[in-house]
């Protein structure tokens, strides 16, 4: 069970009660809530907020083929899986990334959410954007995608 | 043929608009609408190493959202979206 969404900031706000609702089942008995949230430093500057950008349906994409990727290689065949990331600006401490999973036990669950994740930096096109105290801003360097 | 680039990330520098317009020869390539977004870069921003960086160490993707290959030929009018170096989560 799968939910995914781009969450445009300027239309409405990421959720943990959302994500709480999705992923809510008795007979799951372990629940993982992990939460990207906007730092207050990075690599010695003040940050003060981040702009993020997708690509919208190549992100949902990506989320639908880590989760079936996910039944193969972690063999955790019941779970309910919800992911969101936040589209526009942010501000310190708001959330960028929900990524809830529920599973029957808690080793499946943090071995599913940690894979979860780490996937989605190698090959989510999301782009950030950090604005300083300075007033600079600046786009972070990431991972080049390829074929 | 008309190509609609769609600006993504770090590119979204190059213009005020979501995306730029390139005309480009029938079966041109990938590699050939790079080098038609430096030349743009060359003559809009005077040849912003930043910019160029970008340009070189994108991917591109085609209108079915599947990152295409450099020398993927292009035969019709089209959007093609420009990856920059992905970083977020």
């Amino acid at each position: 069970m799968l939910h995914t969404k781009i969450v445009d900031l300027k239309k409405e706000k990421i959720l943990t009660s959302n994500a709480e609702k999705f992923i809510k089942d008795s007979k799951f008995g372990a629940s993982i809530y992990f939460l990207g949230t906007v730092r207050n430093t990075n690599v010695n500057k003040k940050v003060t907020g981040i702009t993020y950008d997708t690509h919208d349906e190549m992100v949902i994409k990506s989320f639908k083929d880590i989760y079936n990727e996910a039944d193969k290689e972690l063999n955790i065949k019941d779970k309910a899986v919800f992911i969101e990331h936040a589209k526009g600006h942010l501000k310190l401490g708001e959330i960028s990334i929900i990524i809830a999973v529920a599973c029957k036990h808690r080793d499946q669950a943090y071995v599913l959410s940690r894979f979860i994740i780490e996937e989605i930096k190698k090959r989510s096109p999301i782009w950030k954007k950090e604005y300083y105290e300075d007033q600079k801003s600046e786009w972070l360097i990431g991972k080049k995608l390829n074929k | 043929m008309k190509i609609k680039l769609e600006l993504f990330g770090a590119s979204r520098d190059f213009s005020d608009k979501d995306h730029l317009e390139f005309n480009l020869k029938h079966k041109a390539s990938i590699d050939d609408l790079r080098n038609e977004i430096i030349k743009y870069i060359d003559q809009k921003f005077q040849g912003n190493e930043n910019f160029i960086k970008v340009i070189k160490s994108s991917a591109f993707c085609s209108e079915d959202n599947e990152i295409i290959s450099d020398n993927y030929k292009i035969t019709k009018d089209q959007k093609i979206g420009i990856i920059p170096p992905i970083g977020g989560g």
